[in-house]
């Protein structure tokens, strides 16, 4: 064990340096990834626009108990018409949860999910530019294209599908607040879930 | 492992009836039970229970802040009526690096501590109790997993028997619960994208310095950014990234510090409970107090502090009783040729102050060498030899007798030097620049202390610039006499009280020869001493039959007697295992002193008496003022006696790599040295390297007195 952490710290500052955050207030970092049909997708093409991005892994507990709640589909209906929601798998190739874009068609529509786009981010990059640890992680970039919100996609920190009643939503809030002309209450949260299957 | 599962396994089969009930619950990734390391509770007394998870091989579950993902395990008691339960007490985890993430918690397997009690009037009968856990457990995947687990234990008046299935269980979690341990400080502060924790250890105890620091808080760092450890002296400073937004209103900084060694006096417990209190900035490392109007501060670490400390400690210096005979020399020199020409002294100065710094780089290098060689050695260390010792005793000699007017250097100078003039007098500057740098290391000046010890920490460029500094202190006044010759113009013209100022000047070399042979003595006995002095009264009737007969033109007296001069030397020459027979241990004849060592620091501050440190040396001048002065004076003894205070010696005369080591660890490298330890504050208060009566007074004031009578050995 002890050589390994050696070896795994002395490795540590490349990735670490890789590994960034997109704090509030700050612009949103640019990216440019394929869509499930493999279509281009770049943010800048929302320029102007709210945007959702919700990092994504179907075998994940935790993005599990928001999607078989219908938390998650929920909210993509409900915002669906005033921002541009982006799931994002930054899952890479070698994990055991990497699934390839047909299956993830087919458990997308399994889930009555309404995503604007899903995004294959599988090399992470834009995973780790935005400073992605958990699957959910939420972050919301206001029409100036800075970070209006980045963390957890609420409070209540379990794999529990009975405790997505009753806990705050740190996305409906921030939205909310944002359509309000009002500045976010809560610009960053710690998120939990899963570890983002980087490689 | 093996050997007492099969025990345990023995022991089952042999007490099935008195064993209470504890099934394993089995799930997909992990074997969870609920142990206890008692067979019955017994009414109103706590007990340990322990959930006990075995993950499978590679599998991992959570420490309470869990990292960059995951979550604590979490149990929800449901106990008999009456029954309470406390907190989970973690055992300390791990570092589980998953990718560019970093999580902390176990593998393998860990018992997870919760305080049960019972309460004052159970009834006797058996105990249910129950505990509905859940748990994340990830690999490369996460899996949330969760057991209803059952305990039974029967309630007795009895002192409860052990379980012997489950002793080892409880107790190796024990083990890993952090650990308060006393003496130990921490303090915290937000050095701009960086948190810093700051450890500072018990007196006398050197901080380990490879440690993991596990914040409690969530939002506190960047968990998978590797921390930086850093020692210093008496502290360790974890350096960590600031998480990105940093969190507000942060006060104080809890966390688990674990380092694989274990902690120094904790009977090897690896993990250390800290609790920094958040400060605006970190406080000097090493800090000291200033009373008395004379500061003696630590520098924490700044390279500008530590060249102001060595140039003020370094002008200082010329004050000091050991640099002030020779420059009393030199001024003299100056008076003798301050009517002559300007230029002439300029470029005597300027070469008397390039004897001091050379001295200085040569006295430096040789000891930054020998250090970097793994030699414990400090400012100073030269006269820790004793043929060094000897050597300057028999060169302090011959110039009393010079100044004695015993014989003058004359033919013999010229010799050396072909020109009478202008070079002469160049060399003559140059070897008292020489002179009074050797003759300046029994003192240390107030500043010099953090100065010196400053340059432990650092490099040798940067070590080498702070002794340099320090010669430039010390060459500064002569060097600027020497450039503003009409300073000089106000003292008398050379004469005939000259010669009587010259003779007068004697008499403190004679001083500093008497000592020397004392510090001998110590060094390496008292046959050295004789030796010594025998070779003294050769090199007196060397000089004596060169100065008699030099001047008469006679031949053979003068070679003579520089024969003798040098066949006493011969005899001065101390043996080379004297060390061994020195009387060493000043602290041995001083009533109320007794010998350092860390340990004893130790135990006495346990015991709960406040310590105070001499660090000293036979070779020390300021050493020996400051006792006769201050640490022998009655209101300062009867002090020392009122607050309870035990008093220590610690004797630097010879070498000895701990006392350098206890030095290195207070930021010092050269004595005096004066601590107070004061039982139960971290790191001791650092007293002025010159001390008078009212500063030790006024440190003493700062001790709370004792408690209890104290009823000393």
């Amino acid at each position: 064990m002890k050589p390994l952490a050696a070896l795994v710290l002395a490795a540590l500052p490349a990735a670490v340096f890789a590994f960034g955050s997109a704090p509030p207030g700050q612009p949103a970092p640019a990216f440019a990834l394929t869509d499930l049909d493999g279509k281009p997708a770049r943010l800048e093409d929302y320029k102007g626009r709210i945007v959702v991005l919700e990092w994504n892994n179907f075998g994940c507990p935790f993005v599990q108990k928001h999607y078989r709640s219908g938390n998650m589909q929920a909210l993509q209906k409900r915002y669906g018409n005033d921002v541009v929601w982006l799931t994002v798998n930054s899952t890479h190739a070698s994990s055991p949860d990497y699934r390839k874009p047909a299956a993830l068609q087919s458990t997308l529509t399994g889930f009555g999910a309404h995503p604007a786009r899903y995004l294959m981010d599988d090399p992470g990059t834009v995973g780790m530019a935005y400073g992605a640890k958990t699957t959910p992680q939420m972050v919301v970039i206001d029409a100036s294209g800075k970070v209006a919100y980045n963390g957890a996609i609420d409070d209540k920190r379990s794999t529990d599908l009975e405790d997505v009643k009753g806990a705050k939503n740190y996305v409906v809030a921030a939205l909310e607040e944002m359509k309000a002309g009002k500045p976010v209450s809560t610009p960053s949260t710690v998120p939990y879930g899963c570890s983002v299957k980087y490689r | 492992m093996r050997f007492p599962s099969f025990a345990a396994f023995l022991a089952a089969l042999l007490l099935p009836l008195a064993a209470p009930c504890a099934p394993v619950v089995t799930t997909e990734h992990v074997e969870a039970q609920l142990v206890s390391d008692v067979k019955s509770a017994q009414p109103g007394k706590p007990l340990l229970v322990g959930l006990k998870l075995r993950m499978a091989d590679q599998w991992h579950t959570y420490w309470k802040n869990p990292g960059d993902s995951g979550l604590p395990t979490r149990i929800r008691w449901e106990l008999p009526p009456g029954w309470k339960a406390g907190e989970i007490r973690w055992p300390y985890p791990t570092l589980l690096p998953v990718g560019p993430l970093m999580n902390y918690g176990y593998e393998d397997d860990i018992v997870l501590l919760t305080t049960l009690t019972p309460p004052a009037d159970a009834a006797a009968g058996n105990a249910g109790i129950k505990a509905k856990v859940e748990w994340l457990v990830c690999k490369d995947i996460c899996v949330p997993e969760k057991g209803e687990l059952d305990l039974v234990l029967p309630v007795s008046a009895a002192p409860p028997e052990k379980d012997p299935r489950f002793i080892a269980h409880i107790e190796r979690a024990e083990d890993m619960l952090p650990v308060d341990a006393k003496g130990w400080s921490s303090a915290a502060a937000i050095v701009g994208k960086t948190l810093v924790v700051r450890i500072t250890a018990p007196a006398g105890v050197a901080p380990p310095d490879k440690v993991t620091f596990f914040p409690e808080r969530e939002e506190l760092i960047v968990p998978a950014a590797p921390e930086k450890v850093a020692r210093e002296g008496q502290s360790l400073q974890v350096t960590m990234q600031l998480a990105d937004p940093p969190l507000q209103g942060v006060t104080s900084v809890a966390g688990v510090a674990v380092t694989p060694a274990g902690w120094p006096g904790t009977d090897g417990r690896k993990a250390l409970q800290v609790a920094a209190p958040m400060a605006a900035a970190l406080p000097a490392l090493a800090g000291s107090i200033a009373a008395g109007g004379s500061a003696a501060g630590g520098i924490g670490g700044s390279l500008a502090a530590a060249l102001a400390f060595a140039f003020m400690g370094g002008l200082i210096l010329n004050l000091m009783p050991c640099v002030f005979p020779v420059l009393g020399i030199k001024v003299m020199g100056f008076v003798e040729h301050a009517h002559g020409e300007p230029r002439a002294m300029r470029m005597q100065g300027a070469v008397f102050a390039a004897g001091v710094l050379l001295s200085f780089a040569v006295l430096a290098g040789t000891m930054l060498a020998l250090r970097a060689g793994g030699a414990q050695l400090g400012w100073g260390f030269q006269l820790q030899s004793p043929v060094v010792v000897a050597l300057l005793a028999c060169l302090f000699f011959v110039l009393a007798l010079n100044l004695a007017g015993v014989f003058e250097w004359g033919a013999f100078a010229q010799s050396m030097t072909s020109n009478v003039g202008a070079r002469g007098r160049y060399a003559d500057a140059f070897l008292s620049g020489v002179l009074a740098t050797v003759v300046a290391t029994p003192c240390t000046a107030p500043f010099m202390g953090a100065a010196v010890g400053f340059t432990m920490t650092q490099g040798a460029g940067l070590a080498l610039a702070v002794f340099l500094m320090l010669g430039v202190g010390m060459a500064l006044p002569v060097f600027l006499l020497a450039l503003f010759p009409a300073l000089l113009k106000r003292l008398p013209r050379p004469g005939a009280w000259m010669e009587t100022f010259k003779q007068v000047l004697a008499f403190p070399l004679f001083a500093t020869v008497a000592w020397l042979a004392w510090v001998l003595g110590a060094q390496a006995g008292n046959d050295a001493v004789l030796a010594l002095t025998m070779g003294l009264v050769l090199i007196g009737l060397g000089a004596w039959m060169y100065g008699r007969w030099a001047h008469a033109g006679a031949r053979w007296q003068p070679a003579l007697g520089a024969l003798l001069a040098v066949a006493g030397l011969a005899v001065a020459w101390p043996p080379a295992g004297g060390a061994a027979q020195g009387t060493g241990a000043l602290a041995a004849h001083e009533a109320g002193w007794e010998a350092w060592s860390p340990e004893k620091v130790q135990t006495l501050l346990a015991q709960g008496h406040p310590v105070f440190v001499d660090f000293t040396a036979a070779w020390c001048v300021t050493c020996q003022v400051n006792k006769r002065v201050a640490l022998h004076d009655d209101a300062v003894v009867k002090a020392f006696a009122a607050h309870g205070v035990a008093t220590l010696q610690a004797d630097w005369t010879r070498q000895d790599p701990r006392i350098t080591e206890a030095l290195a660890a207070l930021g010092r490298n050269a004595v005096p040295v004066y601590a107070l330890y004061v039982p139960g504050d971290g790191a001791p208060r650092l007293l002025p390297e010159v001390l008078t009566p009212s500063i030790v007074l006024a440190a003493l004031e700062r001790v709370p007195p004792p408690a209890t009578t104290v009823t000393q050995r």
